[in-house]
């Protein structure tokens, strides 16, 4: 392509047209990682029925532990990946943040449904409650572990989910430290009792969205004065 | 009256960088240069009066040792593409 050519208007136009269409066509999603991911959590759901259905035991090992191996290939297919990417799409860019937050989500309800057992029992324990459970057949009484759902706490994933989706794909500070902070109160709210949890809620309408959305009116209502 | 078009965007190898870069996040110096079958040198000297222009942000970083320019299109850039093809639109009405 030369540079100094003198060009007709419908010249510029057929250059415009030809250069985003062949952007359109130059970015083709490997599918490496969705196979990486399909085939582990596949294999381990699979693996974890034909257990349960044949009631036989691995011992210590638990096979969804493959999900944390599976992290190792995962970064090491992503950094492959950026590493030949020659552009970077605002398409790609948003589903990376996607996939991200997902991932920072799936972590954060692994964690919720390992500490919430410990949590539950420490509540019962503080008002010097045990919880024991009887085998009807045999009389065997045995200590029973509680398990204390807490909605709340899943509902502050959720309220990070789109806040963060959105501050990466926008790169919007306010929105990324929001999301930040509601999985942190996520975190505070597996360990603390059903009152507090509707303080965290409060706290994190207001970071999450409040604070967000009023610098958004604000800049807003900036460009339309200009 | 009839906007003049942009003279910084109304040349064939700035205009395809531009109209590239329009549709990316952000492209590498050897990618723009393969779909616009330009030469190294020439692709350049025009990426760099796109930047004086405060158009593209060029970043130049290393890459398994080898140097990568990255290049990714700025906020007065989107505009004055966008000034550039609402001017083309005018001219291209009065010509039907």
């Amino acid at each position: 392509m030369s540079e100094e050519k003198n060009l007709t208007e419908q010249e510029s136009l057929q250059i415009i047209t030809e250069m985003i269409h062949k952007v359109k066509g130059s970015f083709h999603e490997s599918g490496t990682s969705a196979i990486l991911w399909g085939s582990v959590v596949g294999f381990c759901g699979l693996f974890s029925f034909v257990k349960a259905h044949f009631d036989f035991s691995t011992g210590w090992f638990d096979v969804w532990f493959l999900t944390l191996i599976a992290i190792v290939p995962q970064v090491i297919i992503s950094i492959k990946e950026s590493r030949q990417r020659k552009i970077l799409t605002y398409e790609e860019s948003a589903m990376n943040a996607v996939w991200l937050v997902f991932g920072i989500s799936i972590f954060a309800l692994a964690f919720y449904n390992n500490v919430v057992p410990g949590v539950s029992e420490n509540f019962y324990a503080k008002d010097g409650i045990e919880l024991l459970q009887r085998n009807k057949a045999t009389g065997e009484i045995s200590a029973f572990h509680p398990f204390i759902f807490s909605e709340s706490s899943i509902f502050l994933i959720l309220y990070a989910i789109p806040t963060l989706v959105t501050g990466l794909a926008r790169k919007f500070k306010p929105m990324i430290i929001g999301g930040i902070i509601c999985y942190l109160l996520f975190i505070v709210s597996c360990f603390v009792s059903f009152q507090y949890d509707m303080l965290l809620q409060g706290i994190a309408g207001i970071i999450n969205w409040l604070i967000p959305g009023l610098i958004l009116r604000n800049m807003f209502l900036k460009g339309k004065a200009c | 009256m009839f906007k003049e078009l942009d003279p910084i965007l109304h040349s064939q190898l700035r205009l395809a960088v531009m109209s590239l870069l329009i549709a990316v996040k952000e492209a590498e110096f050897t990618f723009i240069r393969e779909k616009t079958n330009s030469t190294a040198g020439n692709l350049s000297v025009q990426i760099q009066k796109l930047k004086d222009a405060g158009y593209v942000d060029v970043v130049k970083q290393f890459k398994d040792n080898y140097p990568l320019t990255t290049c990714k299109i700025t906020k007065k850039g989107i505009n004055a593409f966008e000034d550039y093809v609402k001017a083309l639109q005018q001219y291209l009405q009065v010509g039907k």
